[in-house]
């Protein structure tokens, strides 16, 4: 595999686990969340620091990673108990900027120089690099998965489902929504923060501009394109939105464009996503197996 | 053993000027049918809602089986064993009408943070869910989307969803509005089998014929006060009722 594809796949492998990290809070819990990228930021800075000021490595830093990306999760899922959907948004938007701000302000986290010299993830006595890394990142996508799929069985699971559809009915059946709405966003904020150490390891480099709030935007495009609470959704979504501007590069003057009428023709077409409830590609999936219901 | 399942003092929530509710007292006994009436605006569903825990009472105790239960969340208070449904049905849309229930069924689990990672995807826990659902006569259709039911099976899966969570005290408010004769009848048979069972019920009602013929015991709202409270036969001969319900005799202004 060339070089190119191998960068193009590891990008994409790690918006996937972001993206599923978001869809945990936005498609599950139904709480909308605009400032997901603070939390990939949070995580990629948190394994930077460690890796360059601590000299921890890659693995000897990951508990720390999760746990700070957890703990902040916690901190900042506060504001979704008080606000409700617009609200909701225009406050992650907020959480967005006043992170990266953080990043950009304070010499601590390197100022607008950003963080360098970032060390590659180690393993086995070898440096993981190219196709190696790739498969690294696959490594922890499955476990998001896998983690994600046992949400959609599990009973904390069942509540979050029930709390996005009705908050007053959830709590009418013992649904305590402070604990499981927590729950979420400490879950998809972990998944954030993992996707940003294996982010921070493969640029080597990291900037707060990395983590502005278009990404924010781009991610829950992801989730929105692939099918919000679905499992397979953020996947499809990370590999379309990852690969849209690659194939549209020789039209870079009307990329725009192009995203504009996409995301036009999902709205009015497959509002519930490509693999949504009633997609098109549900219905085809559910003719090849008859009587089955995903 | 003869204190009263459910003991409201004195119960009130003001909205602004708006006296929802205003010093409101009465008892639930165990194993009733209690019906809850009163005109539009009369402090019904305030009440449900302050003894579920959706608002906390201005002033006044809530007492479940000697436990003060006023001010505690709704799904704490769901835990001890009190179900509802609500006027304006709430299904979770998007889930189909067996995972209602379980999600219901959930509250075995919710509250102890090792259970919540269990599967809810056993063939134990469908089984349960099933049977609540044939109760109400809806196992059929266990697994359309709930969104999808027209409004008499909503009102069924709001039951079992509440049966689900009341081992005690099962609150039905207006299970029986918008929906056909036949419905009605079969809803009435329903409500007579849970208390059956030895559940105890609190129901209001518009339907005055159904609450009649339904209650052990009636108590009649009307502008966030007690108007009357007795037997089903003591409550239509009130002089009061018939004025809130029908305008006072000989006045010009029909209410």
């Amino acid at each position: 595999m060339s070089g190119y594809l191998i960068t193009l796949g590891t990008i994409i492998a790690i918006n996937a686990i972001v993206a599923c990290g978001l869809n945990v809070i936005v498609g599950f819990a139904g709480q909308i969340s605009l400032g997901h990228a603070a939390f990939f930021g949070i995580g990629a800075y948190t394994a930077a620091l460690l890796a360059t000021q601590a000299g921890l490595s890659f693995w000897a830093a990951l508990p720390c990673v999760l746990g700070m990306s957890a703990f902040i999760g916690l901190l900042l899922g506060v504001p979704s108990l008080r606000v409700r959907e617009d609200f909701l948004a225009i406050t992650t938007i907020g959480i967005n900027f006043i992170v990266e701000a953080i990043f950009n302000n304070f010499e601590f986290f390197g100022g607008a120089l950003g963080i360098g010299g970032i060390p590659r993830v180690g393993m086995f006595g070898l440096k993981l690099r190219g196709t190696e890394f790739l498969v690294l990142c696959l490594f922890f996508l499955v476990v998001v998965m896998v983690v994600c799929w046992w949400l959609t069985r599990c009973w904390a699971g069942l509540a979050c489902f029930a709390l996005r559809e009705e908050e007053t009915a959830a709590a009418s059946v013992g649904i305590s929504p402070v604990r499981f709405k927590l729950l979420a966003f400490v879950l998809g904020t972990c998944m954030a923060g993992l996707g940003g150490a294996l982010y921070a390891h493969f640029m080597r480099f990291i900037a707060a501009s990395d983590f502005a709030f278009p990404l924010s935007v781009s991610l829950l495009s992801m989730v929105v394109v692939g099918g919000m609470g679905t499992l397979w959704g953020p996947i499809l979504g990370a590999c379309i939105i990852g690969v849209l501007p690659e194939v549209f590069r020789p039209l870079v003057d009307y990329r725009i464009l192009f995203y504009t009428m996409l995301l036009l023709l999902m709205i009015r077409f497959q509002p519930g996503g490509l693999l949504g409830e009633n997609s098109a590609a549900r219905r085809v999936l559910a003719k090849m197996r008859p009587g089955g219901r995903s | 053993m003869n204190r009263p399942l459910l003991e409201i003092t004195g119960l009130s929530k003001h909205f602004g000027g708006l006296r929802a509710v205003d010093g409101v007292s009465f008892d639930i006994r165990r194993g009733e049918i209690l019906g809850l009436l009163g005109p539009n605006g009369a402090g019904k569903t305030v009440c449900f809602n302050l003894i579920s825990g959706v608002y906390k009472p201005t002033a006044g105790q809530i007492s479940f089986d000697g436990q003060r239960t006023d001010g505690l969340a709704p799904h704490v208070i769901a835990g001890l064993g009190i179900g509802r449904t609500f006027q304006i049905v709430k299904p979770f849309a998007h889930l189909t009408v067996l995972e209602n229930v379980l999600a219901a069924r959930g509250i075995a689990h919710y509250r102890h943070l090792p259970k919540i990672w269990s599967s809810w995807k056993t063939s134990a826990e469908r089984r349960e869910a099933l049977s609540l659902l044939e109760r109400v006569g809806l196992s059929e259709l266990a697994d359309r989307l709930a969104g999808l039911l027209p409004l008499g099976n909503l009102r069924r899966l709001e039951i079992a969803r509440a049966l689900a969570v009341a081992r005690t005290l099962l609150l039905l408010d207006e299970s029986f509005s918008g929906l056909r004769h036949e419905e009605i009848t079969q809803i009435e048979a329903l409500i007579r089998s849970i208390r059956a069972d030895g559940l105890t019920v609190l129901l209001i009602e518009h339907n005055m014929r159904v609450a009649m013929g339904l209650c052990d015991r009636l108590i009649v709202l009307d502008h966030g006060r007690k108007l009357a409270e007795g037997r089903p036969a003591e409550v239509r001969a009130s002089e009061a009722v018939i004025e809130a319900y029908l305008g006072r005799k000989g006045s010009a202004h029909a209410a």
